[in-house]
C-alpha cells in the first residue's frame, strides 16, 4: 500500500499511542551496556586495523617501507600506497584510497591488520614512509590568495564555480535602502566528535561482503562500498544495530569501511577498523569554517529591501558526498525580500574534508543573518521579534510556491514570546564599556528555517502479524540513536490498535528488504513513519478481509476493535483466532512512500530565546536559560522530540561558546585534536532547556503531518546567544566561538578603541 | 607505546634505589600513561608506587598538615579539615580535572605532571621540550601559553592547579633519594623552568621519590580558576592567595609561566598586611607587571588582574 492512499490524520485526530512519550526501546540495553555497537563486535578470528596517516598537510609519498612493520609480532597484513588501495578511489575527486599525494595532516597512506589493536598500532609506527613535503595552505582567506599552493589545480582553490542565485535587483535596492547593515561574519571549523568514532567490521567471504558499520545509512554504505570495490550491491550486506552518534558525519562511508574490507579480502578474516579520537578529529568530517560578507538593506520600518551575501566555506582537502552546506538557505528563504543575491564558494584547504553536520550551512548562515537582524532591530528601536513578524513570508520565494505550513513561524513567535516571558524581560541600561563591570545579563532571540525535515523517498516497510496477535515491523532503515525503532512501533501500534509492547521492530540491515533513506536531512521519521503506517494499514485490511471470510460477511461489515474483529451482526473473533484460522497463510502488510507532493514546499521552522550572563572581568559567557520552539509537525513522541531539541541546543551552545578546531598555519596541524582540547560542552556548561515543539500536524508534508526534528533545533542557538551577549554588554560579535579570549579582547578594545590589542 | 616491565616493590623506602632514567615511578598514572601512549616517554620499566607502603595518610602536624604522596585529589577535596584550614588547596584540587581523574590522581604525581602544550603532546611534533628543536608555540597557536618570562626556550605553562596553591601556602615536599637520604624542599624550589641541560620542569633526580607534602595552615586562602568551559579544562589563568600565620600575603598564578608564578609586583603593591579596597586595587593592577604576552594570549592579562582582585577580596 502506498502511504498516499491513507486517510490523513488531521489536527485533532484522536490517537492512542502516537503522541505519547513511549520510552526508547533500546534504553535498557544501552544503560546496561548490553547494546552492541560495531566497535564492540568480536567475531571469531577477528583482526584489528590501524591506519597510518600523513603527518604533513601536503606531501608526496615517495615510498613506503613496510618491512619492519610486517615483522612486528601479531601483524597479519599491511596495505600501503597506491597498490595497497587496489584501485579503490575515494571522495568526489576520486583519488586513490592511499594516495600518492597526502593533502591534509591525517590523510591515509597505509593500514595494518594485526591480532590486537595494540600490535596494529605499534606496526603503524614501524612503517617507514618517505615524504616529499609540499607547500600547504590552511584557512579559506589564505587558500583564495593567488600565490596559494594549488591543492587540486583549480582556480583560486575553488571546488567549483561559485553558486550564485539572485532575484530582483539587489544592487539597486541596496543603494536605495535607507538603512544598511554590512558586516563580515565568521564561523569556526567544528568537529562532530560523536561518542562512538567511525568504525566498521568487514568480513569478506568468497561470494559476499558483510559489513557492520557505524553509519547513518546502511543502504548508502552498501551502494558506495559495492561501487568502490567493484562488487554488485547484492553482494554487500550492511548491518547497523546501534550508532553512538553521527550528526551528519556518518551519512557517507569513510575509509574505515574500505580499509576493513580490503584487509578482510586479503586475510580471509573479519577485520575491525575503528578510528581513534585523533583520526575522528582530523579525518572523519567537520563543519567547515565560513566567511560571510553580508549586506542588508531595509526601510525605516525594518522591512527588508535587499540581501546580498557573499559566502565562502572551507571544504577541506576533498569533497564528500551527502548534503552540502546550504549556506544560501536562510538568506534566500527565511524572510520576505524581493531582492536577494547569494553567492557560495567552497574552497579547498590542506585540512580534513568537510561533511554535513547537523543542519549544514543553516547553522553557519543563521549566525550571520540573525545577528544582522538583531542589529537592525536595535538600530530601529523595534522589538526583535516584531521585526521578524514584519518580514514574514508564507511562500518559498525561490520556488514560488507556498510553504506546507505557511503560518507556523508567526505561531512560533507567539508561543516563544509567551513561554519565555519575552515582553517582560528586563531591559538593560547601556553598559559601561570595558571589563570588570562585574556580571551582566542579557536576552537574545533568533528565528530559523531548515530546508529539509521532509520525506526522502523511497521508504519501504513490512508488517507481519504473528499468531499470538503481535506484530513485527521490518525495514532496512537504521536507528542512529534518535529513537526510530520506538516511533515506528508507535505508528504500527496505532494503525493496528495494539499495545505498543506488542509491536517488534527489526531494522538496520540491508538484507531485510529494499533500500531505505540515509538518516540525513531529518528525513527518517517523515519517510519511514508513513511507510510503516501504510504497511500496518495493509495488514489490517488483510486481517479484516480474512475475518470477513471466516465470519461470512462483507469486509465492510467488519471492524477492528482493540484485538477483536467485530462483524455488524455475525459475532466477533479475536485477532489471534482469525490468524489461527488463516494459518499457514499469514498476514503480511506492505507499505511504501515513493513520492512526495511537491505543490508545496516543506520547511521546518523554529526559534530560540537565550538568557546569558557575561562576567566582564573574566570574559566568561554562561547560558543560563534556553527556550526552543521548533516546528516538526505532529509530535509522535514528546520524550524523543525533547531529546532531539535538548541535544541540538547543547550542540548549539558548544558551537556558540567553545567549539573550534584550531590549526597551526605553519605546520598545517590541528592542535586541539582530542576531547581534552576540542571543547564540547559538559553537563555543567548546559542550562535548563525548555523544549516546546509547536506540535501542529503539517498535513501538507505527509498524511501523518510529521516532519523531522533532528537538525533544526541547533540552528537558532548560536545567534540567540550572541544576541543575548550584545544585550548584556553592548558588544556585537561577528565571529564564533565566544571564548574568554574573544570576549576579553573585545572588552579591552571597547574600553580603549585606539589601543591595538594583540590579534 | 613501547613495551615496558611492570614492577611492584612493597617497601617504599626501597623504591628510590631501583629508579633510573628509564625505570620510572608510577602513581595514579593519569599523566604518565598518556605520555607513554603518545611515545613522549619510553621507559624500560615502571615501578608501581601504589603497590608499596608509600604514604596515603592525611595527618594534622604542628602548624599544618602532612599528606602522604599517594593521597588522591578526591580525598583532599572532601577532607573537612583541609577544606577549613587550607581552602586554597581544597579549592584548587576540586577545580582540577574531573571526578574520575581526581579519584585516581595523586598529589605528588600532580606536581610532577608534564605540560599540556598541544605541540609537546602531539606525537607528530618534536619540539624543544620533547627533545627536538624549536618552539612552534612561540609563533603558532599560543592562546594557552605563558605571559611571563617568555624569552626562555619554552613558553608552556605549568598545568597544575594545586601547585599554585601549594606555593602560595608555602608548602614543602619530602624527598627520599636512592642513597637513603631524605630532604625537605619548598614546592617553590621544586618547580623550575626547563633548561637546555634539564628539559623538565622540576629539580628532582632520577632516583628521587616524593614521600609527603607538608602544608602550613592558612584558613584565609583561596584559589580561583578561569577555564574555557565549566569543568574538565586546564587553567587559562588561576590565582591562589594565602594569608600566612604571620600575616604575610602570598599571591601565585597558574597558567601564566613555566612554573607557578609568584605575583611579586602585586604583593609589593599591597604594601602591608591591611587588605583595604585601595590596596587590593593597586595589587590587582600590578599583577601583570613584567608580563610579556605572546600574539594570542594578551587576554590573560585582564583575566589575571580580575582573578587577583577577586582572590584578594575573598581573603580580605
Ligand atoms: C583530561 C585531564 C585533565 C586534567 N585536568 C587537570 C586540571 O585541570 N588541573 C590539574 O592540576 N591537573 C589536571 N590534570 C592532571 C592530573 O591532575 C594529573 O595527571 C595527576 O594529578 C597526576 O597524578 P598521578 O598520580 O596520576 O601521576 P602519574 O601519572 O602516575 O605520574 C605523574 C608523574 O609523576 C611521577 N611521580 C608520581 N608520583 C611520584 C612520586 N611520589 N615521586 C616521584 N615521582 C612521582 C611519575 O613518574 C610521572 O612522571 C588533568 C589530567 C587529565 C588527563
Ligand atoms: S612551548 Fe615548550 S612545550 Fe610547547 S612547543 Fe614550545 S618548547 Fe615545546
Amino acid at each position: 500500500m502506498d502511504e498516499s492512499d491513507l486517510p490523513t490524520w488531521p489536527p485533532g485526530t484522536d490517537l492512542e499511542t502516537v503522541g505519547t512519550g513511549v520510552p526508547r526501546r533500546e534504553a535498557p540495553a544501552k544503560v546496561t551496556g548490553g547494546a552492541v555497537y560495531s566497535s564492540d563486535l568480536r567475531l571469531p578470528g577477528q583482526l584489528y586495523a590501524a591506519i597510518a596517516r600523513s603527518p604533513h598537510p601536503h606531501a608526496r609519498v615517495r615510498s613506503i617501507d613496510t618491512e619492519r612493520a610486517r615483522r612486528q609480532p601479531g601483524v597479519v597484513s599491511v596495505i600501503a600506497g597506491e597498490e595497497g588501495g587496489e584501485g579503490v578511489t575515494w571522495y568526489e575527486e576520486s583519488v586513490p584510497l592511499f594516495g600518492p599525494v597526502a593533502r591534509f595532516a591525517g590523510d591515509e597512506v597505509a593500514a595494518v591488520a594485526a591480532t590486537s589493536l595494540e600490535a596494529a598500532r605499534d606496526a603503524v609506527r614501524a612503517l617507514n614512509v618517505d615524504y616529499e613535503v609540499l607547500a600547504h595552505v590552511v584557512g579559506i582567506d589564505e587558500a583564495q590568495r593567488p600565490e596559494a599552493p594549488s591543492i587540486h589545480g583549480t582556480p583560486g582553490n575553488r571546488t567549483t564555480d561559485p553558486k550564485v542565485e539572485e532575484r530582483g535587483d539587489v544592487a539597486a535596492a541596496l543603494a536605495a535602502a535607507p538603512i544598511r547593515i554590512e558586516h563580515t561574519y565568521r564561523t569556526p571549523t567544528a568537529v562532530h566528535n560523536a561518542l562512538e568514532t567511525h568504525g566498521a567490521v568487514a568480513w569478506w567471504q568468497p561470494d559476499r561482503l558483510t559489513i557492520w558499520a557505524s553509519t547513518q545509512g546502511v543502504t548508502q554504505v552498501a551502494q558506495m562500498t559495492a561501487e568502490a570495490l567493484g562488487l554488485d550491491q547484492s553482494q554487500v550486506r550492511v548491518i547497523t544495530e546501534h550508532v553512538g552518534g553521527g550528526f551528519g558525519a556518518k551519512q557517507v562511508p569513510w575509509k574505515d569501511v574500505a580499509i576493513a574490507a580490503l584487509l578482510s579480502r586479503r586475510t580471509g578474516r573479519p577485520v575491525q577498523c575503528a578510528y581513534d579520537r585523533h583520526g575522528e578529529n582530523v579525518a572523519a568530517g567537520k563543519r567547515g569554517a565560513t566567511r560571510q560578507r553580508v549586506r542588508i538593506g531595509a526601510d525605516t520600518d525594518g522591512r527588508l529591501l535587499a540581501i546580498d551575501a557573499e559566502l565562502v566555506g572551507d571544504s577541506g582537502a576533498y569533497q564528500t558526498a551527502g548534503e552540502a552546506a546550504a549556506l544560501w538557505g536562510p538568506y534566500q528563504g527565511l524572510y520576505r525580500c524581493d531582492n536577494v543575491r547569494t553567492s557560495v564558494t567552497y574552497v579547498y584547504t590542506n585540512t580534513g574534508p568537510a561533511v554535513a553536520f547537523r543542519a549544514p550551512g543553516y547553522v553557519e548562515a543563521a549566525f550571520a543573518l540573525e545577528s544582522a537582524m538583531d542589529e537592525l532591530a536595535h538600530r530601529l528601536g523595534v522589538d526583535p521579534i516584531e521585526l521578524r513578524r514584519r518580514n514574514h513570508t508564507g511562500v518559498d520565494q525561490q520556488q514560488a510556491k507556498p510553504w506546507s505550513s505557511p503560518d507556523s513561524l508567526p505561531l512560533i513567535y507567539d508561543r516563544i514570546s509567551a513561554l519565555a516571558g519575552w515582553d517582560a524581560r528586563p531591559r538593560n541600561a547601556p553598559p559601561a564599556p570595558g571589563g570588570d563591570g562585574g556580571v551582566r545579563r542579557g536576552w537574545g532571540f533568533a528565528a530559523s528555517d531548515w530546508l529539509a525535515g521532509k520525506a526522502n523517498p523511497p521508504g519501504y516497510a513490512s508488517v507481519e502479524l504473528r499468531t499470538d496477535g503481535s506484530a513485527e515491523v521490518v525495514t532496512t532503515v537504521q536507528d542512529i540513536g534518535t529513537g526510530t525503532r520506538t516511533v515506528l512501533a508507535q505508528v504500527a501500534a496505532e494503525e493496528l490498535q495494539l499495545p505498543v509492547e506488542e509491536v517488534r521492530v527489526t531494522l538496520g540491515d540491508t538484507a531485510a528488504g529494499p533500500p531505505s533513506p540515509t538518516s540525513s536531512g531529518s528525513a527518517t521519521t517523515p519517510t519511514m513513519a508513513p511507510a510503516v503506517r501504510a504497511a500496518a494499514a495493509d495488514a489490517r485490511h488483510q486481517l479484516v478481509a480474512a475475518a470477513a471470510r471466516q465470519l461470512d460477511c462483507a469486509p465492510g461489515d467488519v471492524t477492528l476493535d482493540h484485538g477483536k474483529l467485530v462483524a455488524a451482526n455475525s459475532g466477533s473473533r479475536t485477532v489471534a483466532e482469525v490468524l489461527e484460522g488463516l494459518s499457514p497463510a499469514a498476514v503480511h502488510g506492505w507499505g511504501e512512500l515513493v513520492a512526495v507532493d511537491d505543490s508545496v514546499s516543506v520547511r521546518t521552522f523554529g526559534a530560540a530565546v537565550a538568557e546569558v550572563s557575561v562576567d566582564t572581568g573574566t570574559g566568561e559567557v554562561r547560558v543560563t536559560r534556553m527556550v526552543s520552539v521548533p516546528d516538526c509537525g505532529r509530535v509522535l513522541n514528546p520524550t524523543l522530540v525533547a531529546s532531539q531539541i535538548i541535544g541540538g541546543v547543547t550542540q548549539g551552545i558548544g558551537f556558540a561558546l567553545t567549539e573550534s578546531q584550531l590549526v597551526d598555519a605553519e605546520l598545517g596541524l590541528p592542535v586541539n585534536d582530542s576531547l581534552e582540547e576540542y571543547l564540547v560542552p559538559t553537563v555543567l556548561d548546559i542550562c535548563p532547556i525548555e523544549a516546546v515543539p509547536l506540535d501542529r500536524p503539517d498535513t501538507g508534508a505527509n498524511q501523518l503531518g510529521v516532519k523531522g526534528i533532528g537538525e533544526p533545533p541547533m540552528i537558532p542557538v548560536a545567534p540567540a546567544i550572541a544576541n543575548a551577549v550584545f544585550d548584556a554588554i553592548g558588544i556585537r560579535f561577528h565571529e564564533l566561538p565566544l571564548t574568554r579570549r574573544r570576549v576579553l579582547d573585545a572588552l579591552a578594545e571597547a574600553a580603549s578603541p585606539d589601543e591595538s590589542e594583540p590579534a | 607505546m613501547t613495551p615496558f616491565d611492570y614492577q611492584r616493590i612493597p617497601e617504599a623506602a626501597a623504591v628510590p634505589a631501583q629508579l633510573t632514567p628509564t625505570v620510572r615511578p608510577l602513581a595514579g598514572g593519569t599523566d604518565l600513561l598518556t605520555r607513554l601512549k603518545a611515545c613522549l616517554d619510553r621507559p624500560d620499566a615502571l615501578v608501581d608506587l601504589k603497590a608499596s607502603d608509600l604514604g596515603r595518610a592525611i595527618d594534622r602536624v604542628d602548624g599544618g598538615w602532612r599528606l602522604g604522596a599517594l593521597v588522591t585529589l578526591s580525598r583532599i577535596q572532601h577532607h573537612p579539615g583541609l577544606r577549613a584550614d587550607v581552602p586554597a588547596l581544597a579549592e584548587a584540587v576540586s577545580q582540577a580535572a574531573t571526578p574520575q581523574l581526581r579519584n585516581r590522581a595523586t598529589i605528588a604525581g600532580n606536581l610532577l605532571q608534564r605540560p599540556r602544550c598541544w605541540y609537546f603532546r602531539n606525537e607528530r611534533v618534536q619540539c624543544w621540550l620533547a627533545g627536538g628543536e624549536g618552539c612552534p608555540a612561540r609563533s603558532g597557536r599560543n592562546e594557552h601559553h605563558a605571559v611571563f618570562d617568555t624569552d626562555g626556550p619554552c613558553v608552556a605553562t605549568h598545568p597544575s592547579d594545586p601547585a599554585a596553591a601549594l606555593v602560595a601556602l608555602g608548602a614543602t615536599v619530602t624527598v627520599l633519594d636512592g642513597g637513603g637520604g631524605e630532604r625537605e624542599l619548598a614546592v617553590a624550589d621544586l618547580l623550575v623552568p626547563p633548561t637546555d641541560e634539564r628539559r623538565v620542569e622540576h629539580v628532582l633526580a632520577a632516583d628521587d621519590v616524593i614521600t609527603a607534602v607538608t602544608v602550613p595552615s592558612a584558613p584565609r586562602s583561596t584559589y580561583l580558576k578561569a577555564m574555557d568551559r565549566a569543568v574538565w579544562a586546564f587553567a587559562l589563568v588561576g590565582v591562589a592567595a594565602a594569608v600566612s600565620a604571620d600575616g604575610e600575603v602570598r599571591l601565585v598564578a597558574s597558567g601564566v609561566a613555566n612554573t607557578p608564578w609568584r605575583l611579586a609586583g602585586a604583593e609589593a603593591a599591597l604594601a602591608g598586611p591591611g587588605l583595604t579596597p585601595e590596596a587590593i586595587d593597586r595589587a590587582a593592577a600590578a599583577a601583570t607587571d613584567g608580563a610579556a604576552p605572546l600574539a594570542e594570549n594578551g587576554y590573560k592579562l585582564p583575566l589575571l588582574r580580575t582573578l587577583t582582585h577577586r582572590a584578594l577580596t575573598a581573603v580580605a
